[in-house]
């Protein structure tokens, strides 16, 4: 029986560390404009374009890093003060009531960009401006500003080097900081910056190929500026047709891009994407929309699970013995073993959690464990 | 310099008998090569330059904005007709009171304060006295507000500048744009009174539009002393405030004692002019760029304005040109030489597109002298030259319409296209973040959208004086030989000092121009009335007879001294030669279009000076021809001279009589405005000159 355990124990790791078995559970969206001064207007509506249309679609304000290297909207030479349009119809305030930027300004560094991504923080950065995601996580990264060859341009300042980017995707690859990362980078020669990526499951789309300029989509002569970016405007344009539970997929996307429309050629790298594409809805990384565990009498469940509780905090009252309590539990997980036999990930952690709490003899169980691992990495090594 | 020592070294090495020979390295071997056969290089090398200077018209790049924030003209102009017809009734205020009022210039510029406030602007009027400029030795270099002399001034003659301010609504209030209209506030015509009425239109847009971030001021400079200094009286009255009451501030009805109000730092300024009638069916647009001693603003301002002027408001844009080259023969047939050339190579190789027509490489000379002689004169060509002098890129536009004055209906057009460029360009200024940086500071202009940068016009500059060390160099050699020959006595045999006697009379003849470079001030202070004739018989005199001095006084100095006492020519000719080198070197840092001219002149003039007497002695036409070509060159390369022939040449009219006091005049100007072509006069042409001269009867 022990010995059963803990082979399940290890299964259980084995499976943990695998992407591939976890499920989607939630969506990130990092959002970076990298360039400051009044003339990169455009980049920062850009950005906060796609701000909007990843909030529309699901993703909500606390899983979206938006970094913005400058404030247009409060520039003095902005004609329409504390507004940004990415049209010159100006009928949509990108820079609403409802924007949060995480990182603004002088902030906006090479160092705090990649401290998002690997999630290395001070100790004093709020939770607000962390990456906090998981295993299970979807990331969106788009990126936009000046670029060249393997580099993107941080704050005319530094600059990000697709190693530096590489690098950081595999340190989150490494700490199980996504389940799969989309990267998205509008600015010229952007296919570049994606040429040290090794990671598995990472898709990358640049909006041109190398010696390629991406070029501005429109001026807005009472402003007096570009306001948008071609390929950021044409991908707004795909998303503006969508709803939240449109059904449309990533490949429909990537075929939208007219390079005649766009004056480049957007570039797609999916070597390192396993899944077809034409099978992934682009709501798995521009919106929030998981797959949803259907059960019989959600209700039922919910409050038998209170019951539960409620049992255990008044145990010490009824004097009840642990082994009723055990039984009563049992008969829970029972139930709850009939209702979910759809999602096998939860199965097991139950039926783990069952074992491990008729276990009576935990030191013992310790030792072995020890025991069986120490021979693990003999045999293992001896192996190699 | 080097070069030619190490060359000399080098010679050396060879000639001495007994030093062991070591091969030496490929550079030394070059230097002995160009100093063994120096004359045929020099000739080369001189007519190179030439050439060089003749075809920087072809080399023009087109202009081009540089400046990614400028973006000219990406904006949609927002003036509406109702800050037109404000303009038309500023202009209509102030001409309708002068008909009234006759000669009351305070009440104009009350007038004019007027609407600046209704506009919302802060306003303020300042006093400044009109005389500025003195010239001062030991003030030549220094800063601009050098000269506020405040304290025995009279209430007689003062002007008074109006400033308006409008504040950026969400600016940080550091940095400003400047607008100029000089306006004579008793005399001024109704051309002049246009190009208020057209700032005012702008005014009237900026005082409400959203989108400024940095500060307008508008100065209507009070042009009754001059376009320049009320302008320079304001900047440094805004750079440096004085501390100390000005009895100036007692005078009048108005007290302006301290109310001068500042915006930040100047980014740019604009000066605009309205005069004459445009000879053009277009109303035509004069960009004045040149700033004291040859200083341009930076280019992108030019390119900006030019951009806007013809792509946006549909003006004639031109730049000064040399008028009389225009039509000059001799040029028109170079410039078909080049087209021919530039035909030629283009049947040889498709790619090769240098060659201009002729029309076009006319217009460039033309324009490409107007722009070396400006900046070479050092004299600014507008009152942007006072913004310059603070380290501001600042421009004059001079606007020619094409109606007369009083044309009701063309005027609100021109006001709405004058104002709109002003407008457009105000905008891409006000998009900058840091100061104009990006584009060339220093350039020749062959036309409003093409350039000359520094890098290409060095080139014939460099290629004119690069022979020189050559030929200083071989002479040395050559003087070094002819002495040993001449003189048994072993003790002056000492090789390296044998320039030393040449260096003393190239040294004292330096320091005879330096000192009659300070005479001027020395005139000056002589009291009572005198006319620049006079004034200019008397620097003649005191020169002429501080020469016969500096002759008598140093032995071996002066021309007339027998043969045995003197140096060998040679080797004076060879010190000239290093003197003059190194004088146009460091002029050409100063003020390069100066010494560009200066080497045209100077290189030839000291290349050709030789003794006169062996030559008519030999009676060899070949000698006798070299004679008199540095005969005549040392003719013209006298600076009253040469003064002379260019004002003919460019075509103000052969001067009589009164050349010397014209001379003096001219003189007096370059030195009023602080201009480094008055030093390298003094101090580094006539002491050349006086060499070539001692060269030219050297008794040898």
């Amino acid at each position: 029986m022990k010995v059963l355990t803990l082979v399940m124990l290890l299964c259980y790791s084995f499976a943990f560390s695998s992407g591939d078995t976890t499920i989607h559970t939630n969506n990130w969206a990092v959002l970076v404009c990298t360039s400051r001064f009044w003339f990169n207007y455009r980049h920062m509506a850009n950005t906060l374009s796609l701000y909007r249309t990843v909030k529309r679609l699901g993703i909500p304000d606390e899983r979206i890093i938006l970094m913005l290297a400058d404030d247009m909207a409060c520039n003095a030479r902005n004609e329409y003060p504390a507004q940004v349009f990415n049209n010159e119809n100006h009928k949509l305030n990108l820079y609403g009531d409802n924007v949060e930027v995480d990182y603004r300004g002088y902030e906006v560094t090479v160092e705090n960009f990649l401290r998002v991504l690997t999630g290395r923080h001070e100790n004093a950065v709020p939770r607000s401006k962390r990456l906090l995601s998981d295993e299970g996580s979807h990331i969106l990264l788009y990126m936009t500003g000046h670029g060249g060859d393997e580099f993107l341009k941080f704050q005319d300042a530094e600059e990000l080097q697709s190693h530096d980017l590489a690098d950081a995707v595999k340190q989150m690859k490494e700490k199980r900081r996504f389940k799969e990362l989309m990267i998205m980078v509008d600015t010229c020669q952007a296919a570049t910056l994606f040429n040290q990526l090794q990671s598995p499951d990472v898709l990358a789309i640049g909006s041109s190929l190398k010696g390629e300029n991406s070029y501005s989509h429109h001026l807005d002569s009472d402003v007096g500026v570009s306001v948008v970016d071609r390929f950021t405007y044409y991908t707004l344009a795909f998303f503006e047709r969508l709803n939240i539970y449109d059904n449309a997929s990533l490949n429909s996307l990537f075929r939208s891009y007219d390079p005649k429309l766009l004056m480049s050629t957007a570039y797609y790298r999916t070597d390192l994407y396993q899944p077809h594409l034409a099978e992934v809805p682009v709501t798995n990384f521009f919106g929030s929309v998981m797959e949803t565990l259907h059960t019989d009498s959600v209700y039922k469940a919910f409050s038998s699970k209170t019951s539960n509780n409620k049992i255990n905090s008044e145990m010490p009252l009824n004097q009840l013995s642990e082994h009723d309590e055990l039984q009563k539990a049992n008969i829970q997980n029972d139930e709850l073993k009939t209702e979910k036999q759809k999602c096998p990930y939860t199965q097991m952690r139950v039926d783990l959690h069952k074992k491990l709490e008729k276990l009576e003899n935990v030191d013992t169980v310790v030792n072995l464990g020890i025991a069986v691992m120490l021979l693990v990495v003999m045999v293992s090594s001896s192996l190699l | 310099m080097a070069t030619e020592k190490r060359n000399k070294e080098e010679e050396e090495v060879k000639t001495d008998d007994g030093s062991p020979k070591i091969k030496p390295r490929p550079i030394v071997q070059l230097g002995i090569f160009l100093v063994a056969h120096s004359p045929v290089f020099s000739v080369v090398f001189s007519a190179a330059g030439v050439l060089a200077l003749l075809i920087l018209p072809l080399l023009a790049k087109n202009t081009y904005i540089s400046e990614n924030a400028l973006m000219p003209g990406s904006a949609r102009s927002m003036l509406s007709n109702r800050d037109v017809s404000d303009g038309s009734k500023l202009v209509k205020d102030i001409k309708n009171y002068r008909l009234n009022h006759e000669g009351q210039g305070v009440e104009v510029q009350k007038l004019v304060g007027k609407y600046m406030s209704e506009m919302v602007a802060e306003v303020y009027y300042q006093k400044f006295h009109p005389e500025g400029n003195q010239f001062h030795p030991l003030h030549f270099f220094s800063g601009p507000d050098s000269y506020t002399l405040l304290d025995n001034v009279s209430c007689a003659s003062y002007g008074v500048n109006v400033a308006g301010i409008i504040r950026a609504p969400r600016g940080d209030g550091k940095e400003s744009i400047v607008l100029v209209t000089p306006y004579d506030f008793i005399n001024g015509g109704d051309y002049e009174a246009l190009s208020l009425g057209i700032t005012s239109t702008l005014f009237s847009l900026l005082a409400r539009v959203t989108w400024l971030s940095k500060d307008i001021i508008w100065l209507v400079a009070d042009s009754r002393y001059g376009d320049y200094r009320p302008v320079a009286a304001w900047l440094s009255e805004y750079h440096s405030p004085s501390f100390k009451v000005s009895d100036l501030l007692k005078c009048g009805e108005r007290n302006t004692a301290d109310n001068f109000r500042r915006a930040g730092t100047v980014a740019a300024a604009l000066v605009l002019k309205v005069d004459g009638r445009s000879e053009r069916f277009e109303d035509t647009l004069s960009i004045y760029a040149e700033a004291s001693n040859g200083q341009m603003p930076n280019l992108d301002l030019i390119n900006v304005v030019n951009y806007l002027a013809v792509h946006r408001q549909g003006f004639y844009v031109k730049v000064e040109k040399v008028v009389s080259l225009l039509s000059s023969s001799w040029l028109k047939i170079i410039g078909e030489i080049f087209e021919a050339v530039g035909k030629l190579a283009h049947t040889l190789n498709p790619d090769w597109n240098f060659g201009i027509p002729v029309a076009d490489y006319l217009e460039g000379s033309a324009t490409l002298a107007s722009s070396l002689y400006s900046q070479a004169l050092g004299i600014p060509t507008g009152p942007h030259g006072a913004f310059r002098d603070n380290q501001v890129d600042a421009i004059t536009l001079k606007v020619s319409p094409r109606f007369p004055p009083d044309s009701k209906t063309r005027q609100h057009d021109f006001f709405l296209r004058g104002a709109r460029l002003l407008e457009g360009t105000i905008r891409s200024v006000n998009n900058l973040l840091e100061k104009f940086h990006q584009s060339f500071f220093l350039y020749l202009l062959t036309s409003p959208s093409k350039f000359i940068s520094v890098g290409v016009y060095m080139i014939a500059f460099a290629l004119l004086v690069a022979p020189l060390p050559m030929v200083a160099a071989s002479l040395y050699i050559e003087g070094c030989k002819a002495l040993t020959k001449s003189t048994d006595n072993p003790t002056e045999n000492l090789k390296s000092w044998k320039w030393l006697d040449a260096a003393k009379q190239v040294f004292a003849l330096h320091l005879f121009g330096f000192i009659v470079t300070l005479l001027p001030y020395f005139i000056c202070q002589v009291p009572g009335q005198h006319s620049p004739s006079n004034r200019s018989i008397m620097w003649g005199t005191t020169s002429s007879s501080l020469l016969l001095i500096t002759f008598a006084a140093i032995p071996g100095c002066s021309p007339f001294t027998s043969r045995h006492h003197g140096t060998h020519w040679a080797v004076l000719k060879s010190v000239t030669i290093s003197a003059a080198f190194i004088g146009l070197c460091l002029m050409s840092i100063i003020n390069f279009a100066t010494a560009e001219i200066g080497a045209l002149l100077l290189v030839p003039t000291c290349l050709m000076a030789q003794p006169i007497k062996p030559a008519l002695r030999s009676r060899r036409i070949k000698s006798m021809l070299g004679a008199f070509c540095s005969m005549v060159l040392l003719t013209i390369g006298f600076p009253v001279m040469f003064f002379a022939i260019s004002k003919g040449l460019f075509g103000e009219g052969l001067v009589g009589l009164s050349l010397g006091g014209e001379f003096w005049t001219w003189l007096e100007s370059l030195w009023a405005w602080k201009s480094a072509t008055y030093l390298y006069i003094g101090m580094v042409h006539l002491p050349c000159w006086l060499l070539c001269l001692c060269i030219l009867f050297h008794p040898s």
